[in-house]
């Protein structure tokens, strides 16, 4: 099945969603993966290896993510881990996540629920 | 609490990832724990850090992994119908096949569960008895209690908490041109304080009620107040005029089991007036006793306290209880004897549902191997594409679930809508029948049966195709171990099936030979178009014997004059009288110049006072001497007719005509008159006892009339209630019903149980010759290309038939001594169940094993015939 087919249906929960956003810049392991999420929190979200593991074959079978050949340089890599990478389709999934929050932000500030950013 | 050393953290943690499915675990699982050991080092540094990050995995894993399991098995369902949806045939058989075990065990499980392993619906039910009075060197039967000996039991034993006694009587409720007859339970208070059954409406009967001269007071059967009274619930109060008194309504019973009858309505012992005309008199027996024991008290403890009272009676009242007797007082536990007629029947039922579903789920095993050789490839080259063996084995047993789950549903739905015949059947051998139903135990029990055997099975055809992978990618997979290993295992449980029909089979085999048996017994009367009728007249109307004399002739001379009528009689009862089920007219009596000599058993006979057509109306035949007639009246000397088996026991070959008995201690000496044939009175299955018949003349009781017609009796049933109730209005009239009707009821049960038997064996017989015939058919396939190279060689279609009906026949033969061994030691069980027929009756057991090979012969004829017609060229080149 096409990956694109499935996008429509895949509902990124907010863990699914950070582990996307975990992956936007480069490629990462696993911990790594654990690790950003909890920094991009301020330590809020800290997913368990199940959790991560059950996501990560998630995106992996919606085409979302996948497995990168490309492997750090030999000193400094370790054979166990796998490294993942952002796919387009899961990079258009995170942009249209993200423009939805955005979206929501926006009309939470139309109805002052939100203060409005102060420029600088 | 300390977090765990590296080491046993790595173990702890990949003993928890296993709580993942197999191929999650495949894809993740070094990498999972990598990731832990990581997570572990950095938290490390700081122990609260430890032990948080415990907790988040433990959760973690615990929250994901029943979601990961979901995962699979909703794929591996989409998968497995698709399966099945390409082999429709397969599917509908074995689901069939299941659920028809399923619903045969579930149902009868029902059965068992409700008559037999709950407890009954009374307090603590282990505590409650029966009492029992027996003259075992007199006779077989359970002597009842009278007044007297109810005192004596209640104030010398020391055992019971609580002592009850209980009869049961027609009474006749009368409203102003009609009479009903009702069953009443006369019981003394707290009869059912001592079961602990309450009233749903109302109050029990209590001592008040009991004394003389106190308002006569009713309480109803639920099932009586629903039928009749509409479920009133305004009924406490309402009055029944009820033989000459009035009584009111003061309680209405819960649904419970009733023992040892089933009643309308109950009332205290002083409203009986035959109990309380027989109040001090220690020789009229009528009453039942039931106790509560005392806690601590054994059953054993119980037998003897009884035995002492008992001794002790024997001692103080020998004319009551001659020592020749064997007087004696015992006890049994009441769940044992509410369910004693029941208890082998439905044990043996289910023993045949047992047999029934393990052919079938042997037929499913068989089945599913079957169609693992046809997928053998299939499955080697997905194990080839990397499915792992645990996801294959994972996929197969999905496909059974959905197999068994849908013979689970199917099987439980057939079970709930025969259950009420089987408890309609049930209702026949006890009274527990009515707590019958389907529970949640019981669906448990279906369900557990069908994931059970559909995944085991399931699982074992899997594990069989997995082992040999590269033999698989070949054609001809018999060749590999595991074709090799498969064909044996389903040999094996052809073997079974054979050896499990037989067994039901010569089970069925044996109950029908004992019906036909049961059926052949003359019952000594010619029971075709003869009409039996209990009346129940108001006695308070005629309270001397002259009068119960004149209404009988009344009654008599009218029926007799009704068209269609041949010949009418008027007796105190009747063979196969429902209302004379335990032979209540059974005394002792004395033959004249004979005294009873010392250890000499008592001489006993059953009583019947009946007008001098009731020989000719029921067809019973005279064998010496002269009938009753018109001369034997009331003013006549006292005469008597005996039948065939007293005169043979007491005269031998001797006339008894002419020689003079009494049964009221030589006060009144009857003549012999006249021998007359002997009858089965209580049904053909217990032997004709001793009968002496009294002129209705000189002892008037005026309880059936029977009626021989030449036409349908059921034609003049009608007829002759209004002529009954043109004589007298105010008589109740009951059990209307052909003596050949009371006859096949006699023989409903075993009748019943064989029919049942019956079919679950020619279930069994078609579901394992279909197994036969199904492995053979496979077999040819896979010997096609051997039996083509025969056939090149030369080999005569009866070698080629010979090979397919030798490998068949085989196994039948197999199974049948293996079934014979079984049913040899299983038919054991059956004994009480069988009328003249043993256990190990050979031509059963020669005739069935004869029959299993000719429809074996049959299952083994098409395979055969089949593989006659391979063509050699063909064969070869299929290889």
């Amino acid at each position: 099945m096409h990956p694109d087919k499935n996008l429509e249906s895949l509902t990124l929960t907010p863990a699914m969603f950070q582990v996307l956003l975990a992956l936007g810049e480069e490629e990462k392991h696993g911990y790594a993966i654990l690790k950003d999420v909890e920094d991009q929190t301020g330590g809020e979200v800290r997913l368990s290896t199940g959790t991560l593991y059950a996501i990560i074959k998630r995106l992996l079978s919606e085409g979302a993510i996948k497995e990168c050949r490309n492997r750090p340089p030999a000193d400094e890599d370790d054979q166990r881990r796998r490294y993942y990478r952002l796919t387009p389709v899961g990079r258009e999934l995170a942009v249209a996540e993200a423009e939805r929050m955005e979206r929501l932000v926006a009309t939470a500030r139309e109805k002052h629920l939100l203060r409005r950013l102060h420029t600088a | 609490m300390e977090p765990p050393t590296a080491s046993r953290a790595d173990r702890i943690y990949q003993a928890l990832l296993r709580l993942f499915p197999f191929d999650f675990r495949q894809d993740y699982q070094a990498e999972m724990e990598e990731v832990f050991r990581e997570q572990r080092t950095h938290a490390e540094k700081n122990k609260m850090g430890l032990l948080r990050l415990w907790w988040e995995t433990i959760t973690g894993i615990f929250r994901t992994a029943p979601h990961e399991h979901l995962s699979i098995l909703r794929q591996d369902t989409r998968f497995a119908l698709r399966t099945l949806a390409k082999n429709p045939g397969y599917a509908l058989v074995a689901v069939l096949t299941l659920a028809l075990g399923i619903a045969v065990s579930s149902a009868i499980v029902s059965v068992v569960a409700a008559v037999l392993l709950r407890p009954l619906p009374y307090q603590n039910d282990s505590q409650l008895v029966v009492l029992h009075q027996v003259t075992s060197k007199a006779s077989d039967g359970d002597v009842a209690f009278s007044v007297p000996e109810i005192k004596d039991y209640r104030s010398q034993t020391q055992s019971f908490s609580s002592l009850v006694e209980y009869h049961s009587m027609r009474f006749t409720l009368y409203s102003k041109d009609d009479a009903t007859r009702v069953r009443a339970g006369v019981v003394s208070p707290g009869f059912f304080g001592m079961f602990g059954v309450k009233p749903v409406l109302g109050r029990d009967l209590t001592d008040a009620d009991d004394q003389t001269g106190a308002p006569a007071v009713l309480l109803l059967s639920y099932e009586y107040w629903k039928q009749h009274c509409a479920g009133d619930p305004n009924i406490i109060g309402r009055t029944f005029q009820m033989n000459d008194r009035v009584h009111t309504v003061v309680g209405v019973l819960p649904p419970v089991p009733q023992y040892p009858d089933e009643n309308d309505v109950y009332m205290p012992t002083s409203a009986c007036p035959f109990r309380s005309a027989a109040r001090a008199n220690r020789d009229v027996h009528m009453m039942q006793m039931f106790g509560r024991l005392k806690f601590g008290q054994t059953p054993d403890n119980v037998r003897s306290d009884l035995g002492v009272v008992a001794a002790r009676l024997v001692h103080d009242h020998p004319k009551s209880y001659p020592p020749e007797f064997g007087f004696t007082a015992t006890s049994g536990l009441l769940r044992d004897e509410l369910t004693n007629h029941a208890r082998v029947t439905l044990w043996v039922l289910l023993a045949a549902a047992a047999c029934l579903l393990l052919i079938a789920c042997a037929n499913v095993a068989n089945l599913t191997l079957a169609r693992m050789s046809a997928r053998e490839r299939e499955l080697t080259v997905r194990t080839a594409l990397g499915a792992g063996k645990g996801r294959l084995l994972r996929q197969l047993a999905t496909e059974s679930l959905i197999i068994g789950l849908a013979a689970a549903a199917l099987g439980v739905w057939l079970a709930s809508q025969s259950l009420h015949l089987l408890a309609a059947f049930t209702a026949g051998l006890t009274p527990r029948a009515r707590e019958i139903h389907m529970d949640s135990t019981v669906l448990l029990v279906a369900l557990a049966i069908a994931i059970g055997t559909s995944i085991f099975f399931g699982s074992v055809s899997a594990l069989h195709s997995r082992e040999d992978i590269g033999g698989g990618m070949k054609d001809g997979a018999p060749h590999t171990t595991a074709g090799r290993r498969r064909s044996r295992t389903r040999s094996l449980l052809v073997v079974c099936q054979v050896a499990l029909s037989l067994v039901l089979l010569i089970g069925a085999g044996l109950l029908l030979r004992s019906l036909l048996k049961l059926q052949e017994v003359d019952p000594g009367f010619v029971p075709d178009r003869v009409l039996a009728v209990r009346m129940d007249v108001n006695w308070s109307k005629y309270p001397r014997r002259q009068q119960i004399r004149e209404l009988g002739s009344r009654v008599l001379e009218r029926i007799q004059s009704q068209p269609g009528v041949l010949s009418a009689a008027i007796s105190s009862s009747y063979p196969l009288d429902p209302d004379n089920a335990l032979g209540e007219g059974k005394n002792d009596f004395q033959i004249e110049g004979r005294p009873l000599r010392s250890g000499e058993s008592p001489r006993i006979a059953n009583s019947r006072a009946a007008t001098p057509d009731y020989f000719k109306t029921l067809g019973i035949r005279l064998t010496q001497g002269r009938n009753f007639d018109a001369s034997d009246n009331d003013k006549a000397p006292p005469v008597v007719v005996i039948n065939q088996s007293m005169a043979r026991r007491y005269w031998g070959n001797q006339s008894p005509i002419g020689c003079r008995i009494t049964f009221d201690n030589a006060q009144t000496w009857h003549k012999i008159i006249g021998v007359v044939g002997d009858v089965h009175e209580f049904g053909p299955q217990l032997p004709a006892g001793d009968e002496a018949y009294f002129p209705y003349a000189q002892y008037p009781s005026l309880s059936a009339v029977l009626v021989r017609t030449d036409r349908d009796p059921m034609l003049i049933a009608i007829q002759l209630r209004q002529t009954i109730r043109d004589v007298d209005a105010q008589t109740a009239i009951a059990n209307v019903k052909t003596l050949e009707q009371a006859r096949q009821d006699a023989i409903a049960s075993p009748r019943v149980l064989a029919n049942l038997l019956g079919i679950f064996a020619a279930l069994a017989l078609t579901i394992a010759a279909a197994g036969v015939g199904g492995m053979l058919a496979l077999a040819v396939n896979q010997r096609w290309h051997e039996i083509g190279v025969r056939i090149t060689l030369g080999a005569k279609p009866r070698d080629v038939a010979g090979l397919i009906v030798r490998q068949g026949m085989t196994l039948v033969a197999a199974g049948l001594a293996l079934g014979v061994l079984a049913a040899a030691a299983l038919t054991r069980m059956m004994r009480s169940l069988l009328f003249e027929v043993r256990p190990l009756d050979a031509p059963t057991f020669a005739g069935v094993s004869l029959a299993v090979t000719a429809v074996a012969l049959l299952a083994c004829y098409l395979p055969a015939r089949r593989a006659l017609g391979i063509d050699p060229l063909l064969a070869l080149r299929r290889e």
